[in-house]
């Protein structure tokens, strides 16, 4: 495994060093330099897997753009009921295909592809809002916390522990029992028990980096405390901050789906993935319908599942210091032979002048 | 404290007392337990150490590691506060200063850092750690501080087009220039050195060293040159002064130092040496070998603190600090801390031998190759 990974290594290591110039002129002009973000650019490039879900994810973006002018491409709006067209005589939604239903429709004759569409809106507003409010106060709380150490850092760190130690979902429920169920409020609760994950992480990261001689130096020219920490400090945790937004989006945009779920989070009829799930399992209609209960849960969990990957890739991108994933997926492994053949060809050309 | 009693700026010319560290020490708490902050034992990494500088001079400071030469860099830049005594810098004492009032300071006292890839944010651009003095102190537009930043990167022979590289594009050589442009920026008046070079090939060295002359003599720099090597410090430097265990040792002039020390430490010090070629060095000393190890600078040794090491201790050595005083026939600049400094011609070198092996040597020729694995 080791081993594998080594050449894995070398193989990225020769292959970054060749310009990427897309026009033959491009070698003419002057030498770009190889930026910590181009460098790991190139590697993400690389991960087959991280690029499909980089495209996944950014389909689900633009789909939740552009939500309104597809749904009106489709033809039903997300909210509208169609008794006639939506649902068989007995009262049976149509499956998917028939009646220009594409993913059919659900028990009160509403298209699930639009409801799904706008339902990408909702999970992604609030996955990636929350987790930017996470971040922003998560980044400032760490930095503090590991830059001044001390007393400081215990008050917080022990902040961030009691809220780290909260059953999220159980005191979100009730939050939002007390205050009444609304997007935003839903948004700001799951900030709220997420940023110390990202505060933990930063105040390590921050800790040692205090202690490297480029903030020595800092402190040398006379640049104050903030200057320290946002100039010199910050933007070295940026590749941190962004492997492990990547990672908290998903579990953010769970969580809502929760709460929708459980009748706390999206209130009908707006749609959200998570109260279209909690819709089609409340009767039994499900076991003939289908559809109306699968989609969903699709959507969920290929959104979920495009973002870790994601986040996957992007941490063995920006981060090789960490190690790349210890699976060897079959990418990798014919990745690996290619060198190999490469390198046993060099060395019997090498043999034979 | 009105701000013109804090102006470095006014003229100061070659030969004026530059900076003066008057019995200077530094002790870290080793603190054990984070709720009862108990403070157990104290690290003595300096215990008073004086020493005083011109405009243009170059001070060696050597020892090795853990004597505290580090610290002392940090005490004279104020990125550490000093314990008890004092750090005049051009007359005013800047261990007292407040943050505000250090600023004009940072301005005058600068640093070159021994590690080129440590001490550059691998995150910034040159050009942006490179006008980082200037937006820090002077409060220039963008475009002047860019004709600023790559009129320093000149200076020190980077080219000014690399404006926009990182570090990671820099080769070691390269980066400690940059990290000497930086030190530069501000045209200070003491640039403390801390051990700029050991972190660099030979060759490079060699680059960096006759850089920092170049821009001694341009600038009428004043250095604090801290090294282990002790050919680069004899190169480099007017003056040399030794540490051992947070105290000098001894100091004086660079060549009166090399040819005639007086203190054993030293002795040992310049005999581990390594000389390229013996057939040139009919005068060669024997190798002094020490024995042990650097005592904890938790606990130091009673006495003189190299007494458990010397190879000329005697029994005042563990009972009587000595004074760091001027010995007869040595210039005044010349100080050396020792009961029993060396005498001209003296042979040192048995005496560790016999300490070291703990039998006594006979053998009078002081030349004679030393058998394999002799001293463990």
């Amino acid at each position: 495994m080791s081993l594998l990974r080594a050449d894995l290594g070398e193989a990225e290591a020769a292959t970054s060093i060749e310009p990427e110039s897309s026009s033959p002129g491009a070698q003419a002009q002057e030498f770009v330099g190889r930026t910590p973000w181009r460098l790991a650019w190139a590697r993400l490039r690389k991960d087959r897997v991280a690029m499909v879900s980089l495209g996944v994810v950014i389909l689900l973006v633009l789909v939740a753009l552009l939500a309104p002018a597809l749904t009106a491409l489709i033809g039903h709006p997300p909210n509208a009921q169609y008794t006639t067209t939506g649902l068989s005589l007995s009262g049976i939604p149509v499956g998917p295909g028939h009646n220009g239903f594409l993913l059919g429709a659900d028990d009160q004759g509403r298209d699930i592809l639009s409801r799904i569409i706008y339902g990408t809106q909702v999970s992604l507003e609030v996955g990636v809002g929350s987790t930017a409010i996470a971040l922003a106060v998560g980044m400032v709380v760490g930095l503090v916390a590991g830059f001044y150490g001390g007393l400081v850092d215990t008050l917080l760190g022990r902040f961030m522990d009691i809220l780290l130690s909260f059953p999220i979902l159980l005191f979100a429920l009730a939050i939002v029992a007390r205050f009444g169920p609304s997007l935003e409020l839903v948004l700001i609760v799951i900030a709220l028990f997420t940023w110390p994950y990202i505060g933990r992480l930063v105040r390590g990261q921050v800790i040692s980096l205090r202690e490297r001689e480029f903030v020595e130096a800092a402190r040398a020219l006379g640049a104050g405390d903030l200057r320290i920490m946002f100039v010199e400090i910050a933007p070295n945790l940026i590749a941190l901050a962004v492997i492990y937004a990547t990672l908290l989006i998903p579990v953010n945009i769970v969580t809502e789906a929760t709460l929708s779920f459980l009748g706390l989070g999206v209130q009908p009829p707006t749609a959200s993935w998570g109260n279209m799930i909690s819709e089609a399992q409340t009767g039994d209609l499900f076991t003939v319908a289908w559809w109306f209960l699968v989609f969903p849960c699709v959507a969920l969990v290929v959104t979920t599942l495009a973002f870790n990957l994601l986040g996957d890739g992007l941490r063995d991108a920006l981060d090789p210091r960490y190690g790349r994933s210890q699976i060897p997926t079959p990418t990798r492994v014919r990745r690996a032979a290619r060198l190999m053949r490469g390198k046993a060809a060099d060395e019997a050309k090498a043999g034979a002048s | 404290m009105t701000a013109t009693d804090l102006d470095f700026s006014s003229e100061i010319s070659q030969g004026d007392l530059l900076l003066e560290v008057i019995d200077v020490v530094k002790h870290f708490p080793v603190r054990s337990g984070s709720l009862v902050d108990r403070t157990k034992a104290q690290v003595r990494a300096v215990d008073g150490v004086s020493f005083s500088l011109r405009v243009g001079e170059t001070l060696g400071l050597v020892g090795e590691s853990g004597c505290g030469k580090s610290t002392l860099a940090r005490l004279i830049t104020a990125l550490l506060p000093v314990t008890s005594g004092q750090i005049k810098f051009r007359g005013r004492d800047i261990t007292a200063l407040r943050r505000r009032e250090m600023r004009p300071l940072r301005r005058s006292i600068q640093m070159v850092f021994q590690d080129p890839y440590g001490s550059l944010n691998p995150r910034r651009r040159v050009g942006s750690i490179l006008s980082d003095p200037f937006i820090v102190h002077e409060k220039l537009a963008r475009d002047e501080v860019k004709r600023q930043v790559q009129d320093v990167m000149a200076r020190v022979g980077l080219s000014p087009e690399h404006y926009n590289r990182f570090p990671s594009e820099f080769s070691g050589g390269q980066r400690q220039r940059i990290g000497i442009a930086r030190a530069l920026a501000l045209r200070p008046d003491l640039i403390i050195c801390d051990e700029p070079v050991s972190a660099l090939d030979v060759s490079i060295q060699a680059q960096i060293i006759n850089l920092l002359e170049d821009l001694q003599d341009e600038f009428m720099l004043t250095y604090v040159f801290i090294a282990h090597d002790l050919s680069v410090v004899r190169h480099v430097s007017d003056r040399i002064a030794v540490m051992y265990l947070g105290t000098f040792a001894e100091t004086g002039p660079v060549e009166e130092i090399y040819n005639q020390c007086r203190h054993p430490y030293t002795a040992s010090l310049l005999s581990a040496v390594p000389v390229a070629e013996d057939a040139f060095r009919g005068d060669r000393k024997a190798r002094v070998i020490l024995t042990g190890d650097v005592p904890t600078p938790v606990a130091p040794p009673s006495g003189c603190r190299f007494h458990p090491r010397c190879p000329k201790a005697q029994a005042i050595c563990a009972t009587e600090v000595p004074v760091l005083e001027q010995k007869p026939g040595d210039s005044p600049g010349h100080l050396t801390a020792c009961h029993f400094p060396i005498t001209e011609g003296e042979p040192l070198a048995l005496a560790s031998r016999e300490r070291s092996t703990g039998v006594p040597v006979t053998i009078t020729e002081p030349t004679a190759p030393e058998p394999e694995g002799a001293n463990p």
